[in-house]
């Protein structure tokens, strides 16, 4: 018996499909008795997951994490796999560890997924055997036998399967048609992207992802699905060399009719690549084993399925009925966040796409949804059924020196008046300023002597201790603890705001509400796009690169040996320079980087136009070379006619 | 002149100089000897004050001349001082922002009336006098502030040096008459006079014909040979009155503290254990953790058995491993275990002078620190016997 329980509480209703549950871990066989940690782990829907990098929620350190009122953290594997630990070396020493002790996260449900739930950055394809994964150290390959010795490690209370989601750089060759194809051949792999991946693609991941969630279930049962893997390759091995050799064989009957050798070859390995999982005979032949030679896992971990499809609607109702019909799946996750994240798809079709899935999947199941982050996406994702999220959004705004006002529900409403209040009076500094967050960068906070929000009982608001007037020093010091007060309040009240969702859909009022919060705080909030900083943030940031240069620091990323040298700044603290600290030398490295990695990839693009281009001219001119010669052989032809 | 604050000796080491001490000031006692972290720019680098406080701090350090830029005077006066502003009820000690001339020097011009600054920040000129030093740490509101002296880099030789002492001497005088609430604020002095026995001799004398609250050694931790450090301490110690606290500036190395609180020294401050917290280094009574090196990537252990700070409490070495230098949550947690270490380790000095077994902790902190007495530094062992503790012999003796 999986120890993870989903019960409902109040099922949807004919007017919203949002419901309200909870989520349950009985403490697992393996966390230490007597540890003083809860018996049992709760998460109540709608709820969240804390994002965390590496293992950490960001700037939050164990003590304040248990302030903010959230019962779950979500792991990402590509932030905590060092490079000895990428094959799953390293971990056979966790012998009186797993993932949560290791992170003393006993008291919390723990999930553990591969990639990071908030990062858009494309990493580059998956193939079938492999997912890949942007680590701290660069793109890293995840094999299905290196995933099952982390989880097994691990034992995260929730598993995420391994899935083949499309947030892939994917060549062009892949998706696009036969001469989109013959284009990007001209130029390099990588040049060429397209944004969305066509319906061959898109079948591929479902199939992929499904192929990977029975291996991952039978593992989990005992059963070595890699021994079975291995003779299912070799049986493909064995059948593609046989119709290859069948194939030869045509050719050279058909090459007496003088059929085009180089194009019937071509046309051969099409097939086969179309046909892969199809070919009968020998792959069908391989019988999957009946005798559990590997330790269970199942009282370890429960499991989560991703249910993939992408922008096709058949191929997400496919994934989620057949992932729905697998044995042993106790929930799903639904990531639309490449969907959301500049793909061209509106709002509207994202949502649609959403409850394309959602609709799809059992009710009694919880759902994880990525990529739904804003107060109003996550509205309206509850309202078709989504029960569980992640903090990045909170986590953004504190990145940005933001501090949210908004408030849902009856109870804070007339908290939120006088807040609406103080912060349109505000918005004068930025047009994006709204009254939902006020942005603590703004030099009209430098004399507040009052805390972010009133009444608020976060570790930084809580009997106004801390006041907007602070913050702003701390953020324009570059002093670390700014983000940490930031980081508290916004976690708290985001907490907060689902606490009041939950409320509402017991009580009925969720609709309502919902409509209430989008007349006050208006209907949708821009994309946050990453690089865009407050102008004071700018300013700090680049007087601090500035010196960074001077002081020689390489800009390296994981720059820690390069960070290392003491003496290198024995100036930064005593030395009187104020404003700088060590993370104020990654964050602004970072920045600088970014805006690098930004003028790169529109030289990238430039570059890719131009060989199209280039392409399109030589096709032209050897056209017209091609016309000309035709031309003049005809004007041959024509004049030995009239001679 | 007036003081605002008691010193209740408690105890005497029978054998070296050290004392224990409960300074009481406007924010609550502190026991000394005493570590003062250093919370440059009104907060100690990402530890929250709750946490401070936990640790068992009973002050902490703001620099005047930080402040002073950022976020003003002004602003300072209008939300009631520093301790409001960041949240800190407990106590506070500013220095004059006059050790920033040291490192700063290519920006600031020294003369009789002050020091001129270009601000860091918008270029514009800032002239801090001793009067206006005063009149900042009176907005701070630190209980305890320290005069405006002219600082030469403990390098220095010749004239320089001894127009230092005199100027400061000078300046001390105009702090006394510019400080406007000596009822809640103590003013120190600072003993100026480099490395020269007879200036630091002629500087004391003069300094505490003012009748300061407390006196604090400054000019030292600069780079100078320890063992002329030592015996710069040692010989103020022994001229300056027992019967006020002592400061020695920027000291906080641990070896340090332990040497010079046998000299006779009560407060000490220093960023180091901060600082090097941002690098990955952790310390402990075995030496520094370096935790950015690969050795720890399987270490499962605490940073330092029996640790009862949080970083201890929650984590191994190997964890640690991976998010120092990378994560903010990382520099927190070491920050955290280097303050507890520091505020530990002048906790366990204080408890075995009080109990009169301090050189006995002498040997056995050295013998846990570089475990060869081959390896103990000689202006450690020539320091320690000047105060009757012979770290080569004397543990034979006590066995």
């Amino acid at each position: 018996m999986p120890p993870l329980s989903f019960s409902l509480i109040r099922q949807s209703t004919h007017r919203s499909a949002a419901r309200r549950g909870t989520l349950v871990m009985a403490s697992s066989p393996s966390s230490p008795a007597g540890t003083g940690l809860v018996e049992k782990r709760v998460i109540e829907t709608p709820g969240c997951f804390m994002y965390s990098v590496k293992g950490s929620v960001p700037h939050l350190t164990p003590d304040t994490l248990r302030l903010q009122g959230f019962g779950g953290v979500h792991v990402s594997m590509e932030h905590l796999l060092q490079d000895h630990q990428t094959k799953g070396d390293g971990l056979e020493k966790w012998t009186s560890f797993n993932l949560s002790k290791f992170l003393h996260l006993q008291d919390m449900i723990l999930l553990c997924d591969i990639r990071d739930p908030s990062r858009y950055a494309k990493v580059p394809f998956n193939s079938d055997r492999y997912v890949s994964m942007l680590t701290h150290k660069g793109v890293r390959q995840l094999t299905l036998e290196d995933y099952l010795k982390c989880i097994r490690a691990y034992e995260p209370d929730i598993v995420a399967i391994i899935a083949d989601s499309i947030s892939d750089l994917e060549p062009a060759t892949a998706t696009a048609t036969a001469a989109q194809t013959t284009l990007a051949a001209g130029g390099d792999a990588g040049a060429e992207l397209t944004s969305m991946a066509g319906p061959k693609r898109v079948r591929k991941s479902v199939d992929r992802s499904l192929r990977w969630l029975d291996q991952v279930l039978r593992d989990r049962q005992g059963f070595d699905t890699l021994a079975e893997q291995k003779a299912l390759d070799v049986a493909r091995k064995e059948e593609r060399r046989l119709s290859l050799q069948k194939m030869k064989e045509q050719q050279a009957a058909q090459k007496a009719g003088g059929a085009d050798n180089a194009d019937a070859l071509a046309q051969v390995i099409q097939d086969l690549e179309v046909k892969d999982s199809a070919l009968p005979t020998l792959t069908s032949q391989v019988k999957l084993s009946t005798v559990k030679t590997k330790t269970p896992w199942t009282h370890k971990s429960s499991v989560f399925a991703h249910v993939v499809g992408s922008q096709i609607e058949q191929e997400r109702i496919r994934s989620a009925e057949e992932t729905a019909k697998r044995d042993g799946v106790d929930g799903f996750i639904v990531d639309v966040k490449d969907l959301s994240s500049g793909s061209g798809f509106s709002h509207e079709e994202v949502l649609k796409l959403l409850k394309v899935s959602l609709d799809h999947l059992p009710a009694e199941k919880p759902r994880l949804v990525y990529g739904m982050q804003t107060p109003e996406d996550v509205l309206s994702s509850i309202a078709l059924g989504a029960d569980l999220f992640d903090t990045t959004y909170p986590y953004h705004l504190t990145e940005d020196g933001k501090a949210s006002l908004f408030s849902f529900g009856a109870s804070s409403e007339s908290q939120g008046t006088a807040d609406a209040t103080a912060a349109s009076s505000s918005s004068a500094a930025t047009a994006s300023t709204t009254n939902r967050w006020i942005n603590l960068w703004d030099d009209e906070h430098a004399n507040k002597f009052v805390p972010i929000m009133e009444g608020c009982e976060c570790y930084a608001c809580k009997g106004g201790k801390h006041t907007r007037a602070y913050i702003n020093h701390l953020l324009k010091a570059h002093e670390m603890l700014a983000t940490v007060l930031l980081m508290s309040h916004n976690m708290h009240q985001y907490s907060k705001f689902f606490a009041n969702v939950r409320q509402s859909i017991q009580e009925g009022t969720f609709e309502e509400q919902t409509q209430k919060f989008v007349t006050k705080f208006g209907a949708r909030e821009p994309i946050r796009v990453p690089g865009d900083i407050h102008p004071a943030q700018l300013i700090v940031e680049a007087s601090l690169t500035k010196r960074n240069r001077l002081d020689g620091l390489d800009d390296s990323h994981g720059g820690s040996s390069n960070n290392g040298d003491l003496n290198k700044s024995s100036s930064i603290e005593d030395g009187g320079l104020p404003s700088l600290s060590d993370m104020g030398h990654l964050s602004a490295v970072a920045a600088e980087k970014e805006q690098r990695r930004v003028e790169r990839e529109k030289r990238r693009e430039q570059r890719s136009e131009e060989r199209k281009r280039n392409i399109v001219n030589k096709k032209e001119k050897r056209l017209q070379r091609k016309l000309e010669q035709l031309r003049l052989q005809r004007e041959k032809e024509l004049e030995g006619k009239e001679q | 002149m007036k003081s605002a604050l008691k010193w209740d000796i408690l105890a005497k080491c029978s054998t070296t100089k050290a004392r224990a001490a409960v300074l009481t000031l406007p924010h609550g006692p502190v026991n000394a000897p005493v570590f003062m972290p250093v919370g440059t720019q009104g907060t100690l680098k990402g530890i929250t004050p709750d946490q401070i406080e936990g640790l068992g701090c009973q002050i902490m350090l703001n620099n005047t001349y930080h402040l002073g830029l950022r976020p003003g005077q002004e602003l300072l006066d209008a939300c009631g001082g520093a301790h409001t502003f960041q949240g800190w009820n407990r106590n506070l000690l500013t220095d004059s922002g006059g050790f920033q001339m040291v490192s700063l020097l290519k920006l600031a011009e020294i003369t009789e009336q002050g020091v001129q600054f270009e601000s860091p920040h918008d270029g514009s000129l800032m002239l801090l006098t001793p009067e206006h030093s005063m009149s900042l740490q009176n907005s701070i509101g630190a209980d305890i502030m320290m005069q405006l002296d002219d600082v030469v880099s403990s390098l220095t030789t010749g004239p320089r040096v001894e127009e230092a002492m005199w100027r400061s001497i000078r300046w001390l005088d105009r702090c006394i008459k510019a400080h406007k609430k000596p009822e809640t604020q103590n003013l120190f002095a600072i003993i100026q006079g480099g490395l020269d026995p007879v200036l630091r001799k002629k500087c004391i004398e003069e300094m505490v014909k003012r009748d300061t609250p407390g006196y604090a050694i400054g000019g030292l931790s600069g780079g100078e040979e320890k063992d002329k450090f030592w015996r710069v301490v040692s010989q103020c110690t022994d001229l300056m009155p027992r019967e006020k606290p002592i400061y020695c500036m920027g000291v906080g190395y641990a070896e340090d503290l332990v040497v010079c609180v046998a000299l006779g020294v009560d407060m000490f401050d220093c960023v180091f254990p901060t600082r090097t917290a941002r690098f990955g280094n952790a310390l402990t009574s075995t030496g520094t953790l370096s935790l950015r090196q690969a050795k720890f990537k399987d270490d499962f252990r605490p940073i330092e058995e029996g640790c009862d700070c949080i970083a201890c409490k929650s984590y191994t070495r190997a964890y640690l491993y991976t998010i120092v230098t990378k994560e903010t949550v990382g520099c927190h947690l070491i920050s955290i275990h280097n303050t507890a270490y520091q505020l530990r380790l002048m906790r366990q000095i204080r408890e075995s002078i009080i109990e009169d077994r301090f050189p006995q902790y002498i040997h056995k902190f050295f013998k846990d620190l570089f475990v060869e007495k081959s390896a103990y530094p000689e202006w450690v062992v020539n320091a320690l016997k000047s105060v009757n503790v012979d770290l080569i012999e004397g543990d034979k003796q006590q066995a």
